[in-house]
């Protein structure tokens, strides 16, 4: 699977040239999960983020109870272990492949805010479409179906 | 045009997803969420679109599938 095309399609890169995008591309890494493969835990320390190029993930959490419930799925073009790389935090699910082959690639937390803060346009754009797909999240899990 | 869709599930009880396709889903059609296939009931358009990008909420509800013996979703512990 070729991670250019897949970049062009991810709405955290939209607005970036094909120069800027080649540069995000030089950080990352392709990792293909197998069905019910663990790719982080809750709790774990985060160095990377990562985007669905196939397949799906299923996003786990782990409740106050001990229970653990899964609580969203992503697919295609999803992003996912951002939270870390904004805030240097733990993980906070678990994402464990659901399709056989998940393809995601996952760029380094600390390679990728270098490259936000020698390139701030490249940054700017980044963080921007961030916000945005967070917004999305809290939009999709705050829809009601019954009030349309 | 890319079409990110929130699919999200009638009652609440299996939880939903999100991704990006290139077609844009329609009424009947029929979607895999996790390990399960649903069939979309509603949509709505979540926010006017920007750049190459659409944003859609789609209701969808559980079927079976015949050749998978799959059973509607079963209830899930939330957290909604």
């Amino acid at each position: 699977m070729e991670l250019l095309p897949i970049l062009k399609t991810a709405e955290l890169f939209q607005g970036l040239v094909p120069e800027q995008l080649a540069r995000i591309a030089g950080l990352a890494e392709t990792e293909t999960y197998e069905a019910d493969d663990m790719i982080f835990n809750q709790g774990d320390a985060g160095d990377k983020m990562y985007i669905i190029g196939e397949g799906q993930v299923e996003i786990r959490v782990k409740a106050p109870d001990g229970d653990s419930f899964a609580a969203l799925y992503l697919g295609q073009g999803q992003l996912f272990g951002e939270m870390a790389l904004l805030d240097q935090g733990r993980r906070s699910a678990s994402v464990v492949a659901v399709q056989d082959p998940t393809t995601v690639f996952s760029i380094p937390s600390g390679a990728f805010n270098d490259l936000c803060q020698q390139d701030t346009a490249i940054g700017y754009v980044i963080m921007r479409n961030m916000a945005l797909d967070l917004s999305f999240k809290l939009r999709h899990r705050n829809f009601d179906p019954a009030a349309g | 045009m890319i079409y990110k869709v929130s699919y999200v599930v009638l009652g609440g009880e299996y939880p939903g997803g999100i991704k990006n396709q290139y077609e844009r889903p329609a009424i009947g059609d029929q979607v895999q969420i996790g390990r399960k296939v649903f069939e979309v009931t509603e949509i709505h358009e979540i926010m006017p679109p920007r750049d190459d990008f659409q944003f859609l909420h789609a209701t969808i509800k559980p079927i079976e599938t015949p050749d998978s013996g799959q059973t509607p979703a079963e209830p899930t512990q939330t957290n909604s």
